[in-house]
């Protein structure tokens, strides 16, 4: 599984998403990321490992947003890879997600 | 059922109609948009299905139909124009409406599902206007706004929306990977990422697309460019490119240079310019067919208003097209338009082309008789030319004879009445032309012979029903050229001619002796015979006797010759065959002794020298023997000079001609071949000349008489078999 | 991270003019000379791009897409159509198995390089 629960308490839900996000693996995404949009108030994804996101791939970033705007459950991306940040600014979709970016100095720039 | 489910029906029932006239008002306000009753009706659709849906509830419902009806009241207090724009998102509002309806009905207790909600509020976005879908131009300065506040001008950058279909991840197509492509075109000065139908919870297909795309997009590339890097998603996406503002100069440019010599189609005017493609047209075009598919009545949307729609061009530019188009059309019609022409000045042309003819005849004569093969190669293009001109010149005066044929159909309606018959005209051929001169002169001699088709030949209603025909009786007017000829025919469908009565009359008026043997044709060619009818009574119409004599001699005037061709019980054709002009005519040139005769070209079958094996000539019996074929014939010399050829030394040749089925030889000394003849008329004292029918000046000056061929065959075959006049050419067995 | 195209042709210098040219672009090339060695070379690795020739000894290019469409690993792989003529039948063909790009024989390098990267930039 390429999601990692890194920590739950008191509805606060900790992912890791990691490797691929891509068309090949949002199925199994939205699998495993559905039941925590039901129980949590607070749910914070870290992306720092994911390797390659495709518009499939940005498009579950899109869907989990959406749910959780109208179940009222707070969302929050960190820590976004080179691959992600790429693709969020590409797409202007950083003020979407509302997100603050770290932009690391050894990436190569794009 | 409860009271209030009842309620509920009723509801359904009246929000439906009321929703059914909003789509009609909308509709008929594309045409027609400053009509304040069906705006009203408009207001009050959404007005009233407003007020019963907060009865029930509805508060979906009631909050949309809010909506709509604000800026319904704004368009109806003059505050807010309706455009092409508006009238659509009203018509999506409109369906948005019923499936809001429709929820309500069916699944009371749930609430609305996000995708409806999202396209409520995607509607309002459109109806409130200046947001970001609202890319339409009121006006030069349009700004796109984006969420997060920035801005996009239309004016330097090209706007593409793309709205990628469900199965795009599945068929390989990355958005990204063309946007990323995208890049190497231009700048992409703006971008716009939106999934407005992206459902909620387990309806979401994470492997679905749910991706659109706005892209404000700064290159210098062209429209084609710009649309091939999506070529590969054509299929999985719907792809709108409109050009910026900038580009609306170069492109009016282009239009107002593209060459007016014809018509072009929107589309293709466009598409010439650059400002579209070919798939945007085709797009479009298709929408439009499944508009006028789906409406069934109404006219269909003009394109240029669904290119609009589609955010694929700008409006003004569709304006200009429009306009060009006009100017186009305008100045082709005005190019188009017929000269009027004294008939006099171009009858004075014509007479100076015979001279140009006849001068040009001169010209080769000397350049042959002195050898000039230098001047051969110019005289012969000039001839060319000659022939050419001539050939122009009587078009000139060419006609179709189909109006002629058209007065014809209040004739038939008025006498049909009169003589209480149904008869039905038909017309064909109507685009055979002819000269002016010749219709003219062929419309009484017509109007003639139509009459007596309705009058003689068509039977009383109960007479055809008693035969077994239907009551209507029929009469066909058909023209057609033939060899040189137009060939007119009256057919009709009538009783046809009674040999018995014409024969009987024709012996009681002395035309012919008891103990002529006459053939059906010879017997059916007597009506043309003076004062004869067969009408027991004569109606005021026709069948005084005086008349089918009038039509032979007016039509024979012309050079013509009519023909009778009827089946008693069965109905008549008459055929008028006649030159197709009067000026000038292709001859075939013969000699006998000194003189030179014209026959006309069409009416020559073959030339054969004489006693060859294949014609032998019979001086006793009078008939030339061709190929076992029985034809009469007239030494020509003999004929005109009345003087018995005894030195038949010189080698003679024999030219056959035809008229109709009939056929005869004319016995000539030379032939001289083929000769442009301008047709000079006789004078006064030569109109009696038999067998002649005008004169023609020759090249080197002299005068060749054109001969009358049908008055000829009939004096040939009265000079071969005198007992019995009136007999065609037969076959040896 | 070098993106992977295979190329499928049973022309030997088709292959290798189109191997020069991807390389060239920075791509990383897999060849297969018919339908049915691609296949065979589908391991599960990851392709971002599959070129494929329509008329081939073995399996034919449009049967070879059908059958990489039924792999898991490959269902999303975009997949491009070297048609020899400008055979609309064939693209049609194609398309419907699921090869959505095309390219039509002959081409230059820079074609091709163009028609691949509006898939997969390198």
């Amino acid at each position: 599984m390429a999601i990692e629960l890194k920590q739950q308490k008191k509805g606060v839900i900790q992912l890791a998403i990691q490797g691929e996000l891509t068309i090949y693996s949002v199925l199994e995404h939205k699998q495993a990321l559905s039941p925590y949009l039901s129980s949590a108030k607070d749910i914070q994804i870290d992306l720092a490992d994911v390797t390659e996101i495709d518009s499939a791939g940005l498009q579950l970033l899109m869907f989990l947003k959406q749910e959780a705007v109208s179940r009222g459950i707070t969302f929050s991306l960190s820590q976004h890879s080179e691959a992600v940040v790429e693709v969020l600014e590409l797409l202007n979709l950083s003020k979407h997600f509302g997100d603050p970016i770290v932009i690391s100095a050894d990436w190569k720039s794009s | 059922m409860s009271e209030l489910d009842a309620a509920l029906t009723v509801f359904a029932q009246e929000a439906e109609e009321l929703l059914t006239d909003m789509e009609d008002a909308l509709l008929s306000l594309e045409t027609k948009p400053d009509d304040s009753e069906t705006i009203n009706s408009l207001f009050r659709a959404m007005h009233t299905i407003k007020g019963s849906s907060g009865l029930f509830g509805f508060s979906a419902v009631v909050g949309f139909t809010h909506e709509a009806e604000s800026v319904l009241d704004k368009v109806r207090n003059g505050e807010r124009s309706i455009d092409a724009e508006l009238i659509s998102v009203l018509l999506d509002s409109k369906d948005h409406t019923a499936k809001l309806i429709e929820h309500c009905l069916t699944q009371q207790e749930a609430p609305i599902p996000a995708s409806l909600a999202a396209e409520s509020e995607r509607l309002i976005r459109q109806l409130t206007g200046r947001q970001t879908t609202d890319l339409q131009q009121s006006d030069d300065s349009v700004q796109l706004e984006i969420e997060g506040g920035g801005e996009i001008s239309v004016d330097d950058n090209w706007l593409i929306s793309l709205e990628f279909q469900k199965d795009a991840f599945r068929n390989g197509m990355d958005p990204l990977s063309f946007i990323r492509y995208l890049r190497t075109l231009g700048e992409i000065k703006q971008i716009l990422t939106m999934a407005p139908e992206l459902p909620a919870g387990d309806d979401m297909d994470p492997e679905n697309c749910y991706l659109h795309f706005k892209i404000a997009f700064q290159s210098d590339a062209n429209k084609q460019t710009i649309e091939a890097v999506f070529d590969f998603a054509s299929d999985d996406c719907d792809i709108k490119i409109l050009p910026p503002n900038s580009k609306f100069e170069e492109y009016v440019n282009l239009l107002n240079a593209q060459d007016d010599n014809h018509v072009k189609r929107l589309g293709d005017m466009l598409v010439q310019v650059g400002a579209l493609t070919q798939n945007d047209v085709d797009h479009a075009l298709q929408s439009q067919q499944a508009i006028v598919e789906s409406e069934n009545q109404g006219p269909s949307k003009p394109l240029g208003e669904i290119l609009v729609e589609r955010h694929v061009v700008q409006q003004p530019l569709v304006d200009q097209a429009l306009k060009k188009q006009e100017q186009t059309k305008q100045k082709l019609a005005s190019e188009a338009n017929y000269i009027r022409v004294d008939a006099t000045k171009l009858g004075h042309l014509i007479n100076l082309v015979g001279e140009l003819v006849i001068s040009s005849a001169a010209m080769n004569l000397i350049v042959e008789r002195h050898g000039l093969s230098d001047a051969g190669d110019v005289a012969a293009s000039m001839n060319a030319l000659v022939s050419s001109i001539r050939d122009t010149a009587l078009e000139l005066r060419m006609v179709q004879i189909g109006e002629t044929f058209s007065r014809f159909k209040r004739v038939v309606r008025d006498v049909s009445k009169e003589l209480n018959k149904d008869i039905e005209l038909y017309i064909s051929g109507g685009e055979t032309e002819l000269d002016k001169t010749v219709v003219e002169k062929i419309n009484d001699p017509l109007t003639h012979l139509i009459r007596n088709a309705l009058d003689h030949g068509i039977e009383s209603p109960a007479q055809r029903l008693a035969v077994g025909k239907p009551a209507q009786g029929t009469v066909q007017l058909n023209a057609y050229h033939e060899s040189g000829h137009i060939v007119i025919q009256i057919a009709d469908d009538g009783a046809g001619l009674n040999s018995e009565k014409i024969l009987d009359k024709a012996l009681a008026n002395g035309l012919v002796k008891p103990d002529h043997d006459l053939s059906q044709q010879d017997i059916h060619n007597l009506i043309f015979a003076a004062g004869l009818s067969t009408k027991d009574q004569a109606t005021n119409l026709s069948g005084r006797g005086v008349g089918m004599d009038v039509v032979k001699k007016n039509i024979e005037a012309l050079r013509g010759s009519v023909e009778i061709d009827s089946i008693e019980g069965e109905g008549t054709t008459i055929s008028i065959r006649l030159p197709l002009t009067l000026a000038i005519i292709d001859g075939f040139m013969v000699g006998t002794g000194q003189d030179r005769y014209i026959i006309p070209l069409s009416m020559v079958d073959e030339c054969i020298e004489m006693n060859a094996n294949e014609c032998e000539i019979d001086e006793i019996q009078h008939y030339i023997n061709l190929r076992g074929q029985v034809l009469p014939y007239l030494r020509l010399g003999d004929y005109f000079h009345n003087q018995i050829a005894d030195t038949h030394r010189k080698r003679e040749s024999v030219v056959v001609v035809k008229s109709g089925q009939t056929k005869a030889g004319f016995v000539v000394d030379e032939l001289h071949g083929e000769h442009q003849t301008v047709i000079k008329p006789l004078g006064k004292v030569f109109e009696r000349l038999n067998g002649i029918t005008g004169a023609t000046v020759l090249g080197d000056g002299n005068v060749a008489l054109i001969l009358d061929v049908q008055g000829l065959i009939q004096a040939a075959i009265k000079n071969k078999s005198r007992p019995a006049p009136f007999l065609t050419s037969q076959r040896i067995q | 991270m070098a993106k992977t195209i295979m190329i499928v042709d049973d022309s030997a210098s088709i292959r290798q003019v189109v191997g020069i040219a991807l390389k060239g672009a920075g791509y990383d090339v897999i060849e297969a000379c018919d339908g049915r060695d691609a296949l065979n070379k589908l391991t599960g690795q990851k392709i971002n791009l599959i070129i494929t020739d329509v008329n081939m000894p073995n399996m034919d290019g449009i049967t070879f897409v059908t059958e990489a469409k039924k792999l898991p690993a490959y269902k999303f792989t975009p997949m491009m159509m070297l048609t020899t003529e400008a055979a609309d039948d064939k693209k049609q063909a194609g398309k419907a198995a699921g090869a959505k790009a095309w390219l039509t024989k002959p081409f230059q390098a820079p074609t091709l390089l163009d028609a691949v990267s509006k898939l997969v930039l390198p």
